[in-house]
């Protein structure tokens, strides 16, 4: 009976497998098991029952979508996948439709069923990191100097390097606008402290503080899966730090001078 | 025993078939009607012609406003009831109109208070109230009646009007979670009204599900198709922009071919959901009606007794409880006007024994 052979394997309770959307497919045990376990992973992640609701394809998530305008990508679609029981159709949109995402939210907005299509897809992509797929590698490759920087800084840029020579697509309008954009910042009516050039001197102690947040938060783990000598360059960069810190503890007493 | 006497609080389709029917079997009909006319608001908006068989609402109602007027139930147009107070014998019922208030005392009352459409401006992204060739079922339907069917913008007749159904239901964004269950077949019927007056003109329908129950099916839909070559698109717009010619674009998703696609267009029309009518809310609120979870009268029992309250007395009937079809209406007002009568029966016959 081939038609048995294609039903799927029962996994854990309540995250089973109920349907196959693309029916006989050539199999591949290694791929199934991942499938299988990235499937599980979703489908009890605490967010899928809150994001996902239902959909009954109207399509006005795909209306507004910048993304689904230059890709072969829709929030619909990408909806439909993660309501749907599929494991490898789900595993098939993380290797790469997810990642055309822009993460604007437009479709959270047009949604008639109240689904949050932004917030599952950008589960996605914590499983394909989290699970070290390829795809995640791929994307996050150029980002590893950026990653570099906010692991060990807390962030990367400081708004005054945010100059409109850098970036020449802002087009003559935002040049102009950034003429007097001191005096636009002090016209904020929040308290937003004023400082805008001192983003890349982050105190050791606080650096220190923050990659303790990311290790004991998963963050570090995470990356190891994706970006092993990152972490390992990271790590060493942090190990100095902390002797510096030591040290400087030691001779000024409790706390940083 | 004296012939019953009930108050209609509602003069549109519903509460005209419970007049006729109180006074058809030897009652006596209240009816009390705020605008100045009956018929209801198929007439106030001026509705052209009805679903399926393109009937001109004249040929529909005006039969049967003619025939309640002449059976000789009381009407009162462009009166309002003020307030309504239940005692031992029935009701005593204020109604005010044409400067003064009369006092009635009354046996029992329908609530046939009816519906409004849904207001479009709500969903801002389609720019209703905003570019004047967005428009809605009440503009359009008063367009045909004049049978004049032109751009609002320029005054030009429109080369592609479509329809974009479910504006206002079933839809979680504006708490509106039910089925109208009449856009689908208004809208095609009004493709299919522009159709034959003009059929330069090229119409489309936008949908997500098309739902045209039992007969409705091959006499709007497929004939639609076969024989007015109406188009439907699978997909709803999303957004609604304006070309630099002044023309609609219409952003979408044609979810058959899964793409997003953008189409111009002369004329976009809303198919407005039906909400309860103000009118119905504070009629309920009067008389103490319960709500169900849509803004609705809620019936007694939705399944065995759609007519009768949890009140005793008051029955409903029509739009009040939700969407309904002009017949549907009419034979909900036939229902209500028989649950009335044999309430009044069986309480007086319970008090002649009493006495």
């Amino acid at each position: 009976m081939t038609v048995l052979q294609n039903l799927p394997r029962r996994g854990p309770k309540g995250t089973e497998p109920s349907m196959v959307i693309g029916g006989a497919r050539p199999r591949d045990e290694k791929t199934e098991e991942l499938a299988a376990k990235i499937f599980s992973e979703f489908k009890s992640d605490f967010r899928y029952k809150e994001y996902v609701l239902g959909c009954i394809n109207c399509g006005e998530c795909t209306t507004g979508c910048p993304a689904a305008r230059f890709y072969n990508f829709s929030p619909r679609e990408m909806l439909q996948i993660a309501y749907q029981d599929d494991p490898l159709v789900l595993l098939d949109a993380m290797q790469e439709k997810i990642w055309a995402c822009c993460q604007c939210y437009t479709c959270n907005m047009r949604c008639r069923f109240g689904n949050d299509i932004a917030g599952i897809i950008s589960v996605m992509r914590e499983l394909a990191v989290r699970n070290g797929l390829d795809s995640a590698k791929e994307v996050l490759k150029p980002y590893s100097r950026i990653l570099l920087a906010v692991m060990t800084n807390g962030t990367q840029v400081s708004p005054d390097m945010i100059q409109p020579d850098f970036f020449a697509d802002w087009g003559p309008f935002a040049v102009a606008k950034q003429t007097d954009i001191k005096t636009l910042r002090k016209a904020i009516p929040i308290d937003v402290l004023q400082v805008t050039d001192s983003s890349w001197e982050v105190s050791m102690q606080t650096s220190l503080e923050l990659f303790q947040i990311y290790t004991e938060s998963g963050v570090v783990d995470m990356l190891k899966s994706i970006d092993p000598d990152l972490v390992e360059m990271i790590e060493d960069i942090v190990d100095e730090w902390k002797d510096e810190f030591e040290e400087m503890k030691a001779k000024y007493g409790v706390g940083e001078a | 025993m004296a012939s019953p006497k009930i108050l209609i609080i509602g003069g549109g389709p519903a509460g005209l078939s419970a007049a006729q029917d109180i006074t058809d079997a030897g009652g006596e009909a209240i009816l009390v009607e705020q605008e100045g006319f009956l018929g209801g608001t198929p007439k106030r908006l001026h509705y052209s012609l009805l679903a399926p068989d393109l009937k001109p609402v004249e040929e529909v109602l005006d039969p049967l406003i003619d025939s309640v007027q002449q059976s000789g139930a009381r009407c009162m147009t462009g009166a309002k009831v003020e307030s309504v107070n239940s005692g031992r014998n029935g009701f005593t019922v204020t109604i005010s109109g044409g400067g003064k208030k009369v006092e009635e005392k009354v046996d029992a009352v329908v609530v046939a208070t009816g519906f409004a459409h849904w207001d479009p401006h709500k969903k801002y992204e389609y720019a209703y109230g905003v570019y004047p060739d967005v428009i809605d079922f009440k503009d359009f339907e008063k367009m045909l009646s004049d049978g004049n069917i032109v751009r609002p913008s320029n005054g030009q007749v429109p080369r592609r009007v479509a329809w974009l159904l479910c504006v206002g239901s079933r839809d979680r964004q504006v708490g509106k979670f039910y089925c109208c269950r009449l856009g689908c077949a208004v809208s095609i019927k009004q493709a299919m009204e522009v159709r034959r007056i003009n059929p330069a003109i090229d119409t489309y329908v936008y949908y997500m599900d098309i739902r045209t129950y039992g007969f409705w099916e091959d006499k709007l839909y497929w004939k639609s198709m076969e024989e007015f070559g109406v188009k439907y698109i699978r997909g709803r717009i999303g957004s609604i922009n304006r070309g630099e010619d002044g023309r609609l674009i219409a952003m979408a998703e044609d979810t058959i071919l899964q793409r997003p696609s953008e189409v111009p267009l002369d004329m976009v029309v809303l198919a407005t959901g039906m909400e309860a009518s103000e009118g119905t809310r504070e009629t309920a609120a009067m008389l103490g009606l319960e709500l169900e979870e849509h803004g609705f009268v809620k019936p007694l029992e939705s399944d065995s007794m759609p007519v009768s309250t949890a009140v005793p007395g008051v029955f409903v009937c029509g739009t009040a409880t939700g969407p309904k079809a002009i017949p549907d209406s009419i034979t909900e007002g036939s229902a209500a006007a028989i649950k009335a009568l044999n309430y009044v029966r069986k309480r007086s016959i319970k008090v002649q024994a009493r006495a």
